[in-house]
C-alpha cells in the first residue's frame, strides 16, 4: 500500500486497503456486486476534472453500474439540479451507521448493500467512516473513488494527480460499460 | 459498591441533608454506576458508533493485539470495548483538566479568603449551582462547599481511571456509561471553577448586558508593552493586572490573551483584549508582538519556550501542569526573578500565583524597552521575498490536517499575489506542521502575517450564569416550542473551513429567533466577522437569554452555565426539584427542552467530555468533521429504532414513531448540513402544535435552502395536520400523501421514566 497523500490518514494497523492501479479491475469487482451503493459527498460539487464536474462522474458511474445513490452533507441540491434524485439522503456517519447492520434493508429497501463506493467525502472523515465499516461491517466491501489512498477501504485508488484521476474514472466507466 | 449506612451518613453530612431547601432526591452524590440504568436506556436508542483510529491495542505488554475481524486481544477485549475505553480515557482527560483547574482556583481563593467566603452571584441568580444541586444534592454557600464539589469530582475520576486498566472493564456499553458519568462530573467541575472565579475575582454576574471588548490581533497596540496570556486559568493574570494598576502603568500596556484566559481577563477588566482562539496561537506568537508570554494551563502549545525564544519574548510559565522543563523560581525573591528574566533572558517557572503576577507586572515594561525591532510585521514585499525559496514540493499540503492548498498559495505569493494565502489563513487551524515539514524552511506562518486581516472586532464580555428571571420568561416558550430552541455554540477552533462559518451559523439562528449562547474559542470566532456596516454579531443582537439573543457566557468552564440553564428550565419553570434528582432532570431536558450544542471546531479531550456530559443530561451535540477522529458518536437509526416513550399523565407506553431528538452526538460534514441538523435536533416530543409548526418551519426552510427539496424525513416529525407550517401547508400535505403518512399519537408529557427499570416513579416527572 502507498502512503496516503494526506498524512492525517496515515495507516496505523493491520488490515489495509488494496490499491487498485488498474481501473478495469476495479470496474470488474464493482460489476460483480448484487446491490452496489455510491455515496456522494460535498466535494463532488467542488471539483472539476478537465471540464467535467466530479458529480457528473459520480452520476455516470452510478447509472452505468446500476448503483443506488446516497447523497451526504448538502450535495443533494446539486444532484437535483443535475436532474438526479438520490435514492437516499443521510450525512456520512448516518449512512455508515446503517450500512454496518447486515440486516438493514438498504436505501431501496431491497436488502443491505454488498459493495459501497465513496466519492467526494472529506478525506479524514471518509477514512474514519471506512474504519467503522472495516471493523463492524464484514458483510460488505468498500471502495473509494477519490484520488488518494484511503487505507481503511477494501479497495482504493492510488494517489493521483487530477489528470490521471480523470483518466482513471474515464477508464473505469469504460470498464463498467464493457 | 452499594452505599452502606456509613457512606450514607458521610454523604448526608457533606450535602447537609438536614437543610430543607428541597427534599433530598434519589441519587445524592452518585457513584460511577449509580446512574447506569439511565445511561443504558439512553444507549439503547443512541447506540455507540465507533470509528477506530487504529486496528490494534497497545496498552500492555501482552500486545500489540490485533483487534480486526472480531479478534480479541490477549486480555479478551474486542475492538468495540477498546474504542469505549478510548472514549472513557478522553472523558477522564477532559474532566481532569477542568477539575484540576477548579481545584487550583478553589485552593488559591480559600488561601486568600478562607473557606467561609460566601457565594453571591448577585440578585438575579438564586439557583447558583444547578449542577451541584442536581448531581450532588448540595446547595453550595461558601468556597468550602465548592471544595466539596471538587473533592467529589476527584473521587469519581479515580474510579474512572481504574476502569481503563487492563483486566478491568471490557464492555463498550459500560465504558460509555462511565464516560457519561465522568462527563457529568465535568460539568460539576466547570461549575465549581466558574463560580469560584466569579466570586473570587469579582467577575460580572446578574448582568445581561456586559460591555463590549476588543478582539483580534489587529486590536493590539504593539507600540505599548504587550503581555499575552495563553491558556485557561486567569488567576495569575488578575494579580498581574492589579499590580499594573497599582504601579499606575495599566493604561500604558496591553494585556492580551489567547484562548480562555483572555475571556476571563476581559471579565476582570474590559480594557484587556482577546487576540483570538487557539488556532491563532502560533500565528500571533510568531509576530513577536508579545513582549512577555505568560502561560497557565490547558490548550497551550508545548513549544512555547521555543516560540518565545525565537522572537525574544520573555516567558513566565505559571502552572505546575505545564512546566516546560524550566527552572522553578518559586522560592526566589521577586526582584531576583525579575533580574534573571530581564537581564539574563531566562525563561522561568513560578508556581506561586501572587508572585508570578507581581513578577509579570514588573518584567513587562522592562523587557519591552529593547524589543521594538522584534515587532516588525511581515509586509507583502517581505513575504514575497521570504516565499522565494519554496520549490512547490507540496509536502506542506500533505501534512496539513485541513487539506489546504498551501503550496499553490505560496507560488502566488512568490508572484506578489495574496488572495490564495488569505484564503489559506482563514482556514488555517494553526498546527504549524507545514513549516515543520518544509525542507527549504520557508516561514509559512510568518508569511501569513502579510495575508491576514489586521482588522479589529468586538466581543461581548462573558456574563457568567443565565439569570433566573430570564429563565422564568423563556421557560414556557422553550418547552412549548414557540422559541424554537437553544443553540449553544461552544468549543475549540479546529474548524473545517473558514473561521467565519461560526459567525454565519450563529447569525442564521439568531435571525430565526433561537437563543444563541456562545463560549470559549467559539465565542471569539463568532465575533471575527463583520457585516457591510462593520458590525459583529455582538454589536447587532441583544445579549439576553431570549429569542434572537446572542450571548457569551465566558470561557470553557462557563459552559456549565449553558447546561445549567437547561436544568433551571426544569426547576424554575417546571418546578421539578433539582436536589439529587439527576435522572428526572435529564429526562425532562431530553424530552422537553429543545437545546442543542454545536462544537464546530472541537479538538480537545475537554470538548469531548463536555459533549458527553451534555448527552447524559439529554442535550444532543453536533460536531464538525474533524470530530470523527474522536472515534465515538451516539447515533440512532430513525427508521429502525424504537421511539416508544411513556405518556407521564396517562402512564401508558406510546410508540411515537418520532425520532426526536434523533442523535445524541453526531458529526456533520458541512456548515449547511450542520445547520439543518441543529434545527432538526431541536424538535422535542413535548412541542405544542404551534411550537412544532415553528420548528418545522425553520427545518423545512433551511433544508430547502441548502438541499433543494422538502426534507425526506419530514413524515417523521408531523404528528397531525396542525403541525404543518402554514407557509408550506400545500406542499407538505402533498408530500405526506406520496409517502403514505398517517397521523401519530399525541402526548403531553413524554418521558423515558417507566420505559426501563428504575427506582424513579413516573409521578416524579409530573408536576
Amino acid at each position: 500500500m502507498s502512503l496516503p497523500y494526506y498524512h492525517v490518514n496515515v495507516f496505523t494497523g493491520i488490515k489495509s486497503c488494496k490499491v487498485m492501479e488498474d481501473p478495469q479491475t476495479l470496474a470488474k469487482i464493482a460489476k460483480k456486486a448484487q446491490r452496489p451503493l455510491l455515496v456522494l459527498g460535498p466535494k463532488c460539487g467542488e471539483v472539476n476534472l478537465g471540464g467535467k464536474q466530479l458529480l457528473d462522474y459520480g452520476i455516470e458511474i452510478a447509472k452505468t453500474l446500476g448503483a443506488a445513490i446516497c447523497a451526504t452533507a448538502n450535495i443533494k441540491k446539486k444532484l437535483l439540479e443535475a436532474g438526479v434524485t438520490p435514492d437516499s439522503t443521510y450525512d456520512a456517519v448516518e449512512i455508515i451507521n446503517h450500512l454496518k447492520d447486515s440486516d438493514w434493508k438498504g436505501v431501496k429497501k431491497e436488502g443491505n448493500h454488498d459493495f459501497v463506493m465513496f466519492l467526494g467525502i472529506r478525506p479524514d472523515l471518509g477514512n474514519q467512516g471506512l474504519s467503522t465499516l472495516k471493523h463492524f461491517a464484514g458483510h460488505l466491501k468498500t471502495a473509494t473513488l477519490c484520488k488518494y489512498v484511503f487505507p481503511n477501504a477494501n479497495f482504493s485508488l492510488p494517489n493521483l494527480k487530477d489528470d490521471k484521476w480523470k483518466e482513471y474514472l474515464d477508464n473505469m466507466i469504460q470498464g463498467l460499460k464493457s | 459498591m452499594s452505599k452502606g449506612a456509613v457512606k450514607q451518613k458521610e454523604i448526608n453530612k457533606i450535602i447537609r441533608a438536614e437543610d430543607n431547601w428541597e427534599p433530598v432526591g434519589p441519587t445524592p452524590m452518585p457513584e460511577i454506576s449509580d446512574l447506569r440504568r439511565w445511561d443504558m436506556r439512553l444507549l439503547k436508542t443512541y447506540k455507540p458508533f465507533y470509528a477506530p483510529f487504529c486496528d490494534v491495542c497497545c496498552f500492555c505488554t501482552y500486545g500489540k493485539c490485533d483487534l480486526t475481524e472480531d479478534k480479541k486481544g490477549a486480555c479478551g477485549i474486542n475492538i468495540a470495548g477498546q474504542q469505549g475505553r478510548w472514549g472513557l480515557m478522553f472523558s477522564l482527560m477532559g474532566c481532569s483538566a477542568h477539575g484540576a483547574h477548579a481545584r487550583h482556583l478553589v485552593d488559591y481563593l480559600i488561601e486568600k479568603y478562607g473557606e467561609d467566603y460566601k457565594i453571591d452571584l448577585g440578585g438575579q441568580v438564586d439557583v447558583e449551582a444547578p449542577h451541584m444541586r442536581t448531581v450532588m444534592g448540595l446547595k453550595p454557600e461558601t468556597l468550602g462547599d465548592l471544595k466539596k464539589g471538587i473533592e467529589y469530582v476527584e473521587r469519581g475520576i479515580i474510579h474512572g481511571v481504574s476502569a481503563t486498566h487492563m483486566g478491568q472493564e471490557g464492555s463498550d456499553l459500560d465504558f460509555e456509561s462511565k464516560s457519561m458519568h465522568i462527563g457529568m462530573l465535568d460539568h460539576v467541575a466547570m461549575e465549581v471553577a466558574d463560580i469560584a472565579q466569579t466570586i473570587g475575582f469579582k467577575f460580572p454576574t446578574s448582568v445581561a448586558e456586559t460591555p463590549l471588548s476588543g478582539l483580534g490581533w489587529g486590536s493590539v497596540d504593539k507600540d505599548k508593552p504587550v503581555v499575552t496570556c495563553v491558556g485557561h486559568n486567569a488567576a495569575v493574570a488578575t494579580v498581574m493586572i492589579d499590580h499594573l494598576m497599582k504601579a499606575g502603568i495599566y493604561d500604558q500596556v496591553e494585556v492580551t490573551g489567547i484562548c480562555c484566559t483572555s475571556h476571563d481577563n476581559i471579565r476582570y477588566s474590559d480594557k484587556a483584549k482577546i487576540i483570538g482562539p487557539l488556532s491563532k496561537q502560533i500565528f500571533f506568537l510568531k509576530t513577536g508582538i508579545a513582549d512577555l508570554v505568560m502561560t497557565d494551563e490547558q490548550c497551550v502549545r508545548c513549544d512555547i519556550p521555543e516560540l518565545a525564544k525565537a522572537t525574544g519574548s520573555a516567558l513566565i510559565a505559571t502552572s505546575d501542569k505545564i512546566s516546560y522543563g524550566l527552572d522553578d523560581m518559586t522560592h526566589k525573591e521577586v526582584d531576583e526573578i525579575v533580574r534573571l528574566v530581564v537581564e539574563e533572558g531566562k525563561q522561568v517557572l513560578i508556581r506561586d500565583v501572587d508572585k508570578a503576577g507581581e513578577v509579570a507586572a514588573k518584567v513587562l515594561p522592562l523587557v519591552a524597552k529593547n524589543r521594538k525591532d522584534k515587532k516588525v510585521i511581515v509586509t507583502k514585499d517581505m513575504a514575497q521575498e521570504l516565499a522565494q525559496t519554496c520549490k512547490t514540493c507540496q509536502l506542506c499540503d500533505r501534512v496539513c490536517p485541513n487539506f489546504l492548498n498551501i503550496s499553490d498559495a505560496l507560488a502566488d505569493v512568490q508572484k506578489g499575489k495574496f488572495d490564495l494565502m488569505s484564503a489559506v489563513f482563514a482556514r488555517c487551524v494553526g498546527c504549524g506542521k507545514c513549516e515543520q515539514e518544509c525542507a527549504k524552511e520557508v516561514p509559512i506562518i510568518k508569511i501569513m502575517q502579510a495575508a491576514a486581516s489586521w482588522d479589529t472586532y468586538n466581543i461581548r464580555v462573558g456574563r457568567g450564569p443565565i439569570q433566573d428571571v430570564e429563565i422564568r420568561k423563556v421557560g414556557a416558550p422553550i418547552v412549548l416550542g414557540t422559541i424554537p430552541g437553544i443553540i449553544a455554540i461552544v468549543g475549540c477552533s479546529n474548524y473545517p473551513e473558514e473561521i467565519e462559518e461560526v459567525a454565519e451559523i450563529a447569525e442564521e439562528f439568531a435571525k430565526r429567533k433561537y437563543i444563541v449562547v456562545l463560549s470559549g474559542c467559539a465565542a471569539m470566532a463568532a465575533g471575527m466577522k463583520k457585516d457591510a456596516e462593520g458590525k459583529t454579531i455582538y454589536d447587532k443582537y441583544k445579549p439576553e437569554f431570549d429569542a434572537g439573543g446572542v450571548l457569551n457566557v465566558g470561557s470553557c468552564v462557563a459552559n456549565a452555565h449553558i447546561t445549567g440553564a437547561a436544568m433551571k428550565v426544569a426547576n424554575i419553570f417546571a418546578k421539578l426539584p433539582l436536589r439529587a434528582n439527576y435522572e428526572v432532570i435529564a429526562d425532562y431536558i431530553l424530552n422537553r427542552v429543545g437545546a442543542v450544542g454545536l462544537v464546530w471546531g472541537s479538538y480537545s479531550q475537554k470538548a469531548f467530555t463536555i459533549g458527553t456530559g451534555c448527552n447524559r443530561m439529554g442535550i444532543p451535540v453536533v460536531l464538525g468533521p474533524h470530530s470523527a477522529k474522536y472515534r465515538r458518536l451516539y447515533l440512532s437509526r430513525k427508521e429502525e429504532d424504537d421511539w416508544t416513550v411513556m405518556d407521564g399523565r396517562k402512564k401508558e407506553l406510546v410508540n411515537t414513531e418520532e425520532p426526536s431528538p434523533e442523535h445524541l452526538m453526531v458529526v456533520t460534514e458541512s456548515k449547511e448540513r450542520a445547520m439543518i441538523t441543529l434545527a432538526r435536533l431541536c424538535i422535542r416530543k413535548n412541542d405544542t402544535a404551534q411550537g412544532r409548526q415553528i420548528k418545522l418551519n425553520h427545518y423545512i426552510s433551511l433544508y430547502k435552502q441548502h438541499m433543494g427539496s422538502l426534507p425526506d424525513d419530514l413524515q417523521n416529525f408531523v404528528r397531525n395536520d396542525k403541525d404543518i407550517p402554514i407557509v408550506y401547508k400545500k406542499e407538505v400535505s402533498e408530500y405526506l400523501k406520496t409517502v403514505g403518512w398517517k397521523p401519530k399519537p399525541l402526548l403531553t408529557l413524554p418521558t423515558f421514566i417507566g420505559t426501563y427499570e428504575s427506582n424513579i416513579p413516573i409521578d416524579a416527572v409530573v408536576k
